[in-house]
């Protein structure tokens, strides 16, 4: 990479962008340079879990992650999250247990649960992925729909 | 869609939904705030020159605002930035505009602020260490003063039998919607226009053009979707900024706060000192003291609407036959106290639970019995001499001393079970109106409230509308305008969306089923029905399609409307008690008693809730999985209030924990498993007899956090939240 170009696979589609700052977050990539917006920010501080994406399948914090240091990575964001069986899995799930009510919080869950079952599969004990589940924020729904969606989309799996 | 999904789950889901957060305008420059250094001060110069250096950057601050809006007589109470005072830490005192967020926050940095620093006042205690014996008249210090009395209430204190006082404390907590505040203002030859992130677009507009001295009618706020409002974002807070730094660019301006500044700069419930006296005698009380004091930051005197309000829930859902309240909203130098969920309504359920059973133990009574001898039933009386309308709570009382009788059954030593008591009083005499629009294919409720979260718009709106007209609500549509387009509604707020603006949808349907019944030459009611997804207008065994009913104008126009509208009225109190200041009268009487299990640590003082039971009175439920989830996010969020939401303010007025490391809400491993019942048969004031359910679910939680501590390990705390060094010192001194 030189000159901040910085190649990306975003949901599928190859992506090369230009002058990207050493200091952008890919959060900010996501957001503006590629006006997807589904992928939230929160604290942008590491602490809410908003802003979950997936690099490479497995779940990161994309306010703390430098776009640079993502250079090569394909990046799956709740825009995506439907060509992957498991992130439609989860989705679906969210949108059956009617998990979400102000939906702020709620891409940042689903990438996250896409990524932890992604890793496991339905082999993760419930409680391990809840726990895994834990450095997502939602101030809404109390959590209670949102572990029925985990319980059903684990449950779902092959 | 299945019985629990919701209509804004697959927007929400495909990343689509447009919240304040996510505004992009082509040509949008990036605002920033300039903070004041110092929580009080004088002689403020501030010096904006180093920003308006950097390439592309607009910097406005007190001198310009003036002169940025023609012949704007703005609230001279209230202007955007302070010309000479700072009254808390991180006051904007100047706003910036760049090309990019990071050269925004740099010109914010440039801009060379002087001010001489002041002594500055944060604490309660520091400021009022006793009850003062005459009355303060001090507007720099004192925002309001409430007092009422009933009875000769020290002659009831002097003849009892038993009489009990203590003193409560109460932390500052913040809404913490995961989405900051935002906002993206425009202005042009056609007017002003903002985007925002708002709980009442009509609320922000009148705010915001009083704010800026514009009529309202210049300005047009459009809103997004909110990504969690719990009271923070009810009022104007960025949109004056932004709208004076785009009118200077000449471009349109996107603010938004940062995380950090979601905390410093929110206004939100402030700490609370309250005084609790109760006599008894033969097991009746006699006579209620409650002494409040109630931090409320900088708020404006004569503008704080909190003391007169919480006041009246420290009394508590409890006959007294003598009584004597009396509150200062004392200013200190923070941010102005704003609404939180219910605004101090669980600090005060806390205080009023934990002091009566108290009292009851020291009158050598039952606390449950004692409570349920005094619960106000329909029919009684308030402290204030208002009639009690249907209400649930000593139904619910008696399902939760059940239940709870059941858990400790099965508590093994070193668990306890406790129950917490309620009340609330919807906002549904605040006015709302809406149309309605019928097409042969969809019936469309035009309004100008955005969601929020709790379903109230989008859910509860469509139930009502199905209810009334007969359709499945699948055939309903919610439709959103902007403030120029919708019919005007007071705001998303007060636990009142479904109970007035449903009222003001019901009035609308009820309006158009005449309508289609003239045509119909049915003088009976119609209702409407879906055949071969057309709907049709039913009218005993005939039906019509809605195609063949409207005229040609109607068809071209989108369908047949018709309006709605509601405005209320809450009831009255005795003023005769009052003797300085004001006190509200409820609309509505809703109640909730819950139930928790809980263990607590004996070495650590930590506590950790097992399960949790909530029985509430919503009147007539208009739509159960929503309902079901407002209870369930409400008790979380009352379980961070009881045990662990505590902003935290040093001497300097400074928050030390502006962050969601220091300042810990639940995750999700810290709520248990919640039940959650409904009592039916004590309906509300809003359509189909539907109370509202926003803020009820969180009031109970911290009260009953605390019983149940108490049952579990005999700590009475007299503080929130029951952080685990609180529950341990009283565990000591035991």
């Amino acid at each position: 990479m030189s000159g901040g170009r910085l190649r990306l696979s975003v949901n599928g589609r190859p992506t090369e962008l230009a002058d990207v700052p050493p200091e952008e977050r890919l959060l900010d990539t996501v957001r503006w340079r590629l006006g997807l917006k589904g992928t939230k920010e929160g604290c942008r501080t590491g602490e809410c879990g908003a802003c979950t994406v997936l690099r490479d399948g497995h779940a990161v914090l994309s306010c703390l992650l430098l776009a640079r240091d993502a250079d090569g990575a394909a990046i799956t964001t709740i825009e995506g999250v439907r060509s992957d069986p498991v992130g439609e899995r989860v989705r679906a799930a969210f949108e059956s247990a009617g998990a979400l009510q102000c939906g702020y919080c709620t891409p940042g869950f689903v990438m996250a649960l896409t990524g932890l079952l992604r890793e496991a599969g339905r082999s993760t004990p419930l409680d391990e992925l809840l726990e895994d589940l834990g450095g997502n924020l939602c101030r809404c729904t109390g959590y209670s729909t949102i572990v029925r969606a985990a319980r059903a989309a684990r449950e779902g799996l092959p | 869609m299945s019985a629990t999904a919701r209509p804004d789950g697959a927007v929400k889901l495909a990343g689509a939904a447009v919240y304040g957060e996510d505004l992009d305008v082509p040509g949008m420059l990036w605002g920033a705030l300039v903070l004041a250094p110092v929580a009080h001060g004088r002689r403020l110069s501030v010096d904006l020159s180093p920003a308006r250096a950097l390439p592309g950057v607009v910097a406005i601050g007190a001198a310009d605002v003036a002169g940025l809006v023609d012949g704007g007589t703005g609230d001279p109470e209230r202007p955007p930035f302070p010309s000479e005072r700072v009254s808390y830490l991180q006051q904007p005192v100047a706003a910036v505009a760049a090309p990019t967020r990071s050269l925004a926050r740099e010109a914010a940095r440039a801009v060379r602020i002087s001010v001489e620093p002041l002594p500055v006042a944060t604490d309660l205690d520091d400021l009022f260490p006793e009850w003062p014996r005459e009355k303060i008249e001090d507007p720099a210090r004192v925002a309001a003063h409430v007092h009422a009395r009933r009875g000769d209430v020290d002659g009831a204190f002097r003849d009892s039998a038993t009489v009990v006082a203590e003193t409560y404390r109460t932390a500052s907590v913040h809404q913490v919607a995961l989405e900051p505040h935002a906002c993206v203002a425009e202005v042009t030859d056609g007017g002003w226009r903002v985007r925002t992130s708002t709980q009442s677009p009509f609320g922000a507009r009148e705010d915001t053009a009083s704010i800026l001295g514009i009529p309202e009618a210049a300005l047009v706020v459009e809103g997004t979707w909110v990504g969690g409002g719990f009271g923070g974002k009810g009022a104007a807070f960025l949109e004056p900024y932004a709208l004076l730094l785009a009118r200077a660019a000449g471009r349109p301006v996107r603010l938004a706060l940062s995380y950090a500044e979601e905390f410093r700069l929110g206004r939100t419930t402030l700490p609370a000192v309250v005084r609790m006296e109760t006599a008894v005698n033969a097991g009746e009380i006699t006579a209620r003291r409650v002494r409040l004091l109630l931090d409320v930051g900088t708020s404006l005197p004569g503008r704080d609407f909190a003391t007169g309000y919480a006041i009246g829930f420290l009394l508590g859902p409890y006959r007294a036959p003598a009584f004597e309240v009396e509150g200062y909203a004392v200013r200190t130098n923070k941010p102005p106290f704003g609404p939180h969920r219910a605004p101090f309504a669980p600090q005060a359920a806390f205080v009023v639970e934990s002091h009566l059973a108290a009292v009851a133990r020291a009158a050598g009574i039952d606390p449950a019995t004692f409570k349920a001898r005094h619960l106000w039933r329909e029919g009684d009386r308030t402290p204030f001499g208002q009639r009690v309308l249907p209400f649930g709570l000593a139904s619910a009382f008696e399902s939760a001393r059940a239940l709870a009788a059941r858990w400790r059954s099965e508590a093994p030593p070193g668990q306890g079970v406790g129950i917490g008591l309620g009340f609330w009083s919807t906002s549904t005499g605040a006015g709302g109106e809406a149309r309605v629009v019928l097409s042969p294919t969809e019936l469309v409720i035009l309004q100008g409230e955005r969601e929020i979260g709790s379903g109230s718009v989008v859910v509860g709106l469509a139930q009502v509308a199905a209810r009334r007209s007969g359709l499945p609500v699948e055939q309903v549509r919610v439709e959103y305008r902007d403030s120029a387009g919708a019919p005007f509604d007071a705001g998303v707020f007060g636990s009142r969306t479904v109970g007035a603006l449903g009222r003001a949808v019901d009035a609308a349907l009820v309006s158009l089923l005449a309508r289609l019944g003239e045509r119909l030459g049915s003088p009976g009611p119609v209702t409407l029905a879906v055949l071969d997804g057309e709907i049709v207008a039913v009218h005993g065994s005939g039906r019509r399609r809605v195609a063949e009913l409207l005229t040609p104008a109607e068809t071209a126009a989108g369908g047949l409307a018709a309006d709605g509208k509601h405005y209320g009225r809450s009831g009255e109190i005795d003023e005769s008690v009052v003797l300085d200041g004001a006190f509200y009268a409820f609309t509505d009487f809703t109640g909730a008693a819950h139930v928790a299990q809980v263990e607590v640590d004996p070495q650590t003082g930590s506590v950790r809730v097992l399960r949790y039971a909530a029985f509430h009175d919503a009147g007539v439920v208009v739509d159960l999985p929503s309902a079901r989830a407002q209870v369930e996010g409400g008790v979380a969020m009352g379980l961070g209030a009881a045990l662990t939401e505590e902003a935290i303010w040093s001497d300097d007025g400074r928050l030390e924990n502006a962050g969601l490391v220091d300042y810990r809400i639940p995750t999700l491993r810290e709520v248990p498993p919640i039940e959650v019942h409904f009592l039916e048969g004590f309906p509300g004031a809003g359509p189909f007899g539907a109370k509202g359910l926003g803020e009820p679910p969180i009031i109970p939680v911290p009260a009953t956090i605390a019983a149940a501590v108490r049952d579990a390990a005999g700590a009475h705390v007299r503080e929130l939240p029951l952080a685990p060094e609180r529950v341990a010192r009283e565990l000591k001194f035991r």
